[in-house]
């Protein structure tokens, strides 16, 4: 009995990788075999042997960090900057009437579109990249922060209001956490804008980073390194999903849709 | 326990409510002594709610004045608390938290004793959303008496609550009232339920007192009783706008 249940643990886990393991498998079949050019797909055994070449010269792991350091940086300042936006605008009408317009004109502008102009600020130096990882996030964090705050249950700001919840009080024990599924929705969004532009950033104009790593290696013609360079990406992306995740299970563990997860 | 005057005197005068080209409140006089348990009857959209609103002071009236004892009213009243018709429990709070709201931390002991007074104590650590619709109304009541208040305003609080569960409300409703002392004011349109607990039913139609109807019967009240179902079928009439001999075609509302 404890022993089905145990396999039928591990079998729920499996299930999820089956395909890719499948892929990989015929991938690896396809290419060694000679069917599939490795100019144009490495074989995966190579791509594993550029991984460990790097770790050991410890350049992969300083690309890494330099590309999670633009990351970060830009994304704790554009979130920070959406966040307060989408809560003045969200709390005091006064402000969402001066700010409102300008943020929805400027939203519509693709960030990306951003980047000829961005080079001529900055040139290829760390400020462009974090500029436009700021960018790219600030919108979503801030459209769903506003969202969220407009839609808190209005009956449980008048309980909060007749029990004696005044301004910050009410803010932090009512408004805060009725918005905060959609401020999170938001992070989870912003989180994938994030890598995207981070990619886009690095491939263009960089001297260091993950993109660079992949241009670099595309001069001469190391598909391997330039396969690594996008799994990183896939994996830092999944990575970056998860934690929204956690940190959803972690603040919304008072709402059933998400106890569950 | 507490001394007869605890509860808020309150004095209504001539209170007006207008939104825009509507007049939903239309001179509305009512006193309310200390400790007084008095139930406004009325269809939906007499303006009742309304009055709780002003009296609450979540608006303020087009003009006429509310006094609360003695003095006149400005802003949300701090010694009044309000039971809605859904609990409206925070959903991020455990059920203890949610009770002890607006309560300075060395209060706690206030909010486990009102929890403890609506049977609950047990459930304290729970989520709002695994309480069964009573229960959350429990809460909500333990909420509302956890910090003493001296006017307590009942917003329709029953009026989601299968029929067992609503004489148990009652019941809990009135023991606290009773060892409490506060002065309540029980907005119902079930006709029953304000003959059962309250000292006074008053009526209002179109945005005016229309009856005004004290209830002697003493407590605790018995519901099959002739002299009962008389009164309720009386005032039932009276709210339905039909002539004293005529016989009810609504059936009692079941509670």
């Amino acid at each position: 009995m404890k022993k089905s249940l145990f396999s039928d643990q591990v079998k729920k886990q499996l299930i999820p990788w089956l395909l890719p393991i499948l892929i990989l498998i015929i991938w690896q079949l396809l290419s060694s075999k000679g069917i599939l050019s490795t100019k144009i797909l490495p074989v995966p055994s190579d791509v594993v042997m550029a991984g460990v070449e790097l770790i050991r010269s410890g350049e992969l792991f300083q690309h890494l960090l330099i590309s999670f350091k633009r990351a970060i940086i830009g994304f704790l300042i554009g979130g920070s900057i959406g966040l307060f936006l989408g809560l003045i605008n969200g709390l005091f009408p006064i402000a969402d009437r001066i700010f409102d317009t300008t943020i929805q004109m400027v939203r519509n502008i693709p960030h990306l579109a951003m980047i000829p102009l961005v080079i001529l600020w900055f040139g290829i130096g760390e400020e462009a990249k974090v500029f436009l990882v700021a960018a790219g996030v600030l919108f979503p964090i801030y459209v769903n922060t506003l969202h969220g705050i407009r839609s808190v249950d209005q009956g449980l700001i008048e309980m909060g209001r007749v029990y004696g919840l005044r301004s910050w009080l009410l803010f932090w024990q009512v408004v805060l956490p009725g918005a905060l599924p959609s401020i999170l929705v938001g992070v989870r969004y912003a989180l994938g804008i994030m890598w995207l532009t981070l990619i886009v950033a690095e491939t263009i104009s960089a001297d260091s980073g993950i993109g660079y790593m992949a241009m670099n290696a595309r001069e001469f013609m190391q598909t391997d390194v330039v396969l690594l360079s996008i799994l990183l990406y896939a994996l830092f992306g999944k990575i970056a999903d998860s934690m929204a995740k956690w940190l959803e299970r972690k603040c919304l563990n008072w709402n059933p849709n998400y106890q569950n997860l | 326990m507490e001394s007869p005057t605890f509860g808020t005197y309150l004095q209504i005068n001539g209170v007006e409510k207008h939104f825009g080209n509507q007049h939903v409140l239309r001179g509305i006089d009512l006193e309310v002594q200390p400790g007084e348990f008095v139930a406004i009857i009325g269809r939906s959209g007499c303006g009742k709610s309304t009055l709780l609103r002003l009296i609450a002071g979540l608006d303020e009236p087009t003009a006429g004045e509310i006094k609360a004892n003695s003095e006149l009213m400005k802003g949300l009243n701090p010694e009044v608390r309000i039971m809605f018709q859904d609990a409206r429990l925070l959903p991020w709070k455990r059920v203890i938290q949610n009770v002890a709201i607006g309560m300075k931390k060395e209060d706690l002991p206030k909010a486990e004793l009102a929890l403890k007074q609506v049977g609950l104590i047990d459930r304290a650590k729970e989520w709002p959303h695994v309480l069964s619709g009573g229960q959350k109304q429990r809460v909500a009541l333990a909420r509302a008496l956890a910090s003493k208040p001296r006017l307590l305003l009942l917003d329709e609080p029953l009026g989601a609550l299968d029929a067992l569960t609503r004489i148990e409300m009652q019941r809990l409703i009135e023991r606290l009232w009773k060892e409490q002392g506060f002065t309540a004011l029980l907005i119902t349109h079930d006709v029953e339920e304000a003959v059962a607990m309250a000292d006074r039913v008053v009526l209002i139609e179109d945005g005016k007192i229309a009856m005004d109807t004290p209830i002697k019967f003493p407590r605790p009240r018995q519901r099959g009783n002739a002299a009962f179902a008389a009164l309720v079928e009386k005032i039932l009439r009276r709210v339905m706008g039909e002539e004293e001999n005529t016989p009810a075609v609504y059936a009692r509302q079941s509670t």
